[in-house]
């Protein structure tokens, strides 16, 4: 019985000790692809490690990966050899230390350099000069239409210059059917964020973030036009549903959705750029799944190499990559011409489309984007005034830059008083 | 021998000391600590006193203040809202299943208890399904025209709706088991003096399930300021944060996308600790001093 009750308590410290995982064998690869992505993404290793690689690749897909990354690197143990992050992360990683460079794998594997990728993709990974990562994907805002609706109003034309305009879609307003509506606020503060670059605007002056801005206040204006004038799904509704229930002309969700717009019987549809101001001035705001390496002493050379091949693997053969809806960001697979046969090759058909990309890369974008997706949807309906809400956007973040980068002479003269 | 008498309670115990240890008593005292420091979870945290308090408690020009006192106002809001029902119902549901008429009571115990079991996430998937606007039993059956989730106070009355189904089962169990444990000769004496069942309910039942009484209610009351799934599957905070409770603010400031702020999200936590601790043993303590 005490045996029993020994071997008991001995398993419950080797489980409670055991926690640190990692094995010396295996390319640990974190990545944060939940759901059908990850699952693409294991095709993907599992086609690399068929090629019998000195290490096998594990993928790890890791929900709250960010969150783990910061215990991982706190304590120094477990932490992963490649990483999945995505491009805003970048320039605070690198400010923070918390990446190594590409450096030595770019050397080792030559075909991985800015020529091969889309320039969009391969440049939110250089910080000051240096390639802290290599890309796997863009994953973009898009704007999918309904075909059918399109006919029944007469309004085919829109796409002809492959831009939807705000006037367009006004000049619409009194004419709908009950029930049917020009477009969703899907992912509207990415719609916001592409309002900003099409006016010419920015999300930061100087490096200190610029939220209440006059270009912010024109682009969420120019949204609320459209709600006020009946033409948006009403706050709160499922406007992404409604449009797979074929009563909305535009869904502004993202590249990834085709796959599940595709699954729905009946609904004839196509993608196309986010709406603008003029036909000729058009964003699409972007993000963008990227290789890094977390800094970690012990990561072997010969690991290294590795991981220079697995990524020129990925670089050769992401074609897969493509199922998931991601426009994939080697331009070898992009230029194949079976990648044309997926609804994303829209977004790198020509220079101009490629150049409609726009990532943001600033250092305190994070902060940036949550006080526009927590104020967004109450300031395009009309819950909130427009001048107060980009007033309490604007303090929110520059509070929260305050707090979130330490000024560390202020707290040690704190420290030195109270003492 | 003496040996032995030592370490054989020390083996029973053992397991549970290590487990509050290292999961419950280590990362309080830490995060005690970090509320004193600026600390975005990689660098070593600096110390800054009460810096995190003072701007937490008396910047009123600070964001961190007004996400301060609309949490706690809008917690303390669910918690006066919900931690009654979370008592009565469970209570009134006991009493009723003790019925001596009422066939298959364990069918309906059982019934009532498995909601409590299910993920708060998945059960929030669903009712969030039924009260889609499109979808929606609520909507389309029943013919509301409201939009649940961002008009108030549909996006309140639906939190507790779920809270509730999920939370009764939980305490019905403890009343259920308070009530059989109270003697059958007392109701039946109160009955030979001609009690009705109200009477023998405030008279009986009640006083003697005082210490089940207080115990679901100081934990309903501490689950309750705990409040963080159910408006975050939800209403996502929404309206105009009139359903974003403390626990969503802190979350946000300590694990959002931008660099961490836990120092000021940790100081937030440990005054959510202490109204929750003051509230607690006040309660403790009226309601003790009511029964004795």
């Amino acid at each position: 019985m005490k045996k029993g009750l020994m071997i008991l308590f001995a398993s419950l410290v080797f489980v409670l000790a055991g926690c640190s995982g990692g094995d010396e064998n295996t390319i640990q690869f974190w990545t944060p692809l939940t759901g059908e992505d990850g699952a693409y993404m294991d095709e993907l290793v599992d086609a690399f490690n068929e090629t019998e690689p000195e290490f096998e690749v594990e993928h790890v897909v890791t929900s709250d990966m960010y969150t783990k990354m910061y215990t991982v690197l706190n304590s120094g143990n477990g932490i992963p050899d490649l990483s999945i992050i995505h491009a805003d992360r970048v320039t605070s990683f690198v400010k923070q230390g918390l990446i190594e460079p590409m450096t030595g794998i770019m050397e080792a594997q030559p075909e991985l350099n800015t020529e091969n990728y889309l320039a969009e993709a391969w440049e939110a990974g250089n910080v000051e000069g240096t390639q802290y990562t290599v890309p796997l994907d863009i994953h973009s805002n898009a704007m999918y239409y309904n075909k059918d609706l399109l006919a029944k109003y007469g309004v085919e034309h829109w796409l002809d210059d492959n831009v939807v305009t705000f006037d367009e879609m006004l000049s619409l307003q009194g004419q709908l059917e009950e029930g049917q509506y020009v477009l969703n606020d899907a992912l509207a503060g990415w719609v916001v964020l592409a309002q900003i670059q099409n006016l010419g605007g920015d999300i930061q002056q100087d490096g200190a973030p610029a939220v209440n801005t006059p270009e912010m206040e024109q682009a969420i204006g120019a949204i609320k036009e459209l709600a006020d004038a009946g033409l948006m799904t009403p706050y709160g509704e499922d406007g992404y549903l409604m449009f797979q229930s074929g009563n909305v002309l535009f869904s502004t969700d993202g590249t990834w959705s085709s796959t599940g717009h595709g699954q729905v019987e009946g609904l004839n549809f196509g993608v196309t750029n986010i709406y603008a101001f003029e036909p000729t001035t058009f964003h699409n705001r972007a993000s963008s799944h990227l290789f890094a390496m977390l800094e970690k002493e012990e990561r072997t050379d010969e690991k290294e190499q590795v991981i220079g091949d697995f990524l020129e693997f990925i670089r050769q053969n992401s074609l897969k990559w493509a199922e998931a809806g991601q426009i994939v960001a080697s331009t070898e697979v992009i230029e194949s011409p079976e990648y044309d046969e997926y609804m994303q090759s829209f977004f790198t058909s020509t220079p101009e489309q490629e150049e409609s990309l726009h990532i943001y890369t600033y250092e305190h974008y994070p902060y940036v984007a949550e006080a526009i997706d927590t104020y967004v949807g109450d300031l395009i309906h009309g819950e909130m005034d427009l001048q107060q809400g980009l007033e309490e956007m604007q303090k929110f973040v520059d509070d929260k830059v305050a707090e979130g980068s330490l000024d560390i002479e202020n707290a040690e003269t704190e420290e030195t008083t109270e003492e | 021998m003496n040996n032995n008498n030592f370490l054989k309670p020390l083996l029973f115990v053992g397991p549970h000391i290590i487990l509050f240890i290292v999961f419950i008593l280590i990362p309080s005292v830490y995060g005690i600590y970090a509320s004193f420091t600026n600390w975005n979870l990689i660098g070593d945290p600096v110390w800054v006193g009460l810096d995190n308090y003072k701007t937490i408690l008396t910047d009123t020009d600070s964001t961190f203040y007004s996400q301060f006192f609309n949490g706690l106002k809008n917690t303390l809001l669910f918690v006066v809202f919900s931690v009654p029902l979370l008592i009565i119902i469970p209570l009134l549901i006991a009493v009723a299943l003790e019925h001596k008429d009422l066939k298959f009571t364990s069918l309906f115990q059982t019934l009532l208890y498995i909601p409590g079991l299910i993920s708060i996430s998945a059960a929030a998937l669903v009712w969030s399904l039924i009260f889609n606007k499109q979808l929606g039993v609520a909507n389309n059956l029943f013919g509301s025209e409201a939009v649940w989730q961002t008009t108030q106070p549909y996006a309140w009355i639906i939190i507790l709706i779920i809270t509730i189904w999920a939370g009764i089962g939980g305490n019905m169990i403890i009343y259920r088991a308070g009530i059989n444990g109270v003697s059958k000769d007392l109701y039946e004496s109160a009955e030979i003096d001609g009690a009705g069942p109200v009477r023998k309910f405030f008279s009986i039942t009640l006083p003697s399930i005082r210490f089940p009484l207080i115990y679901t209610m100081v934990m309903t009351t501490a689950g309750a300021f705990n409040v963080f799934a159910q408006p975050l599957m939800m209403t996502d905070g929404g309206p105009r944060q009139s359903t974003t409770v403390l626990m969503m603010y802190i979350r946000d400031l300590a694990f959002s996308h931008g660099e961490s702020i836990a120092g000021l999200a940790s100081a937030m936590a440990v005054l959510l600790g202490l109204v929750i601790l003051v509230i607690s043993a006040f309660q403790y303590y009226v309601m003790n001093r009511n029964a004795a």
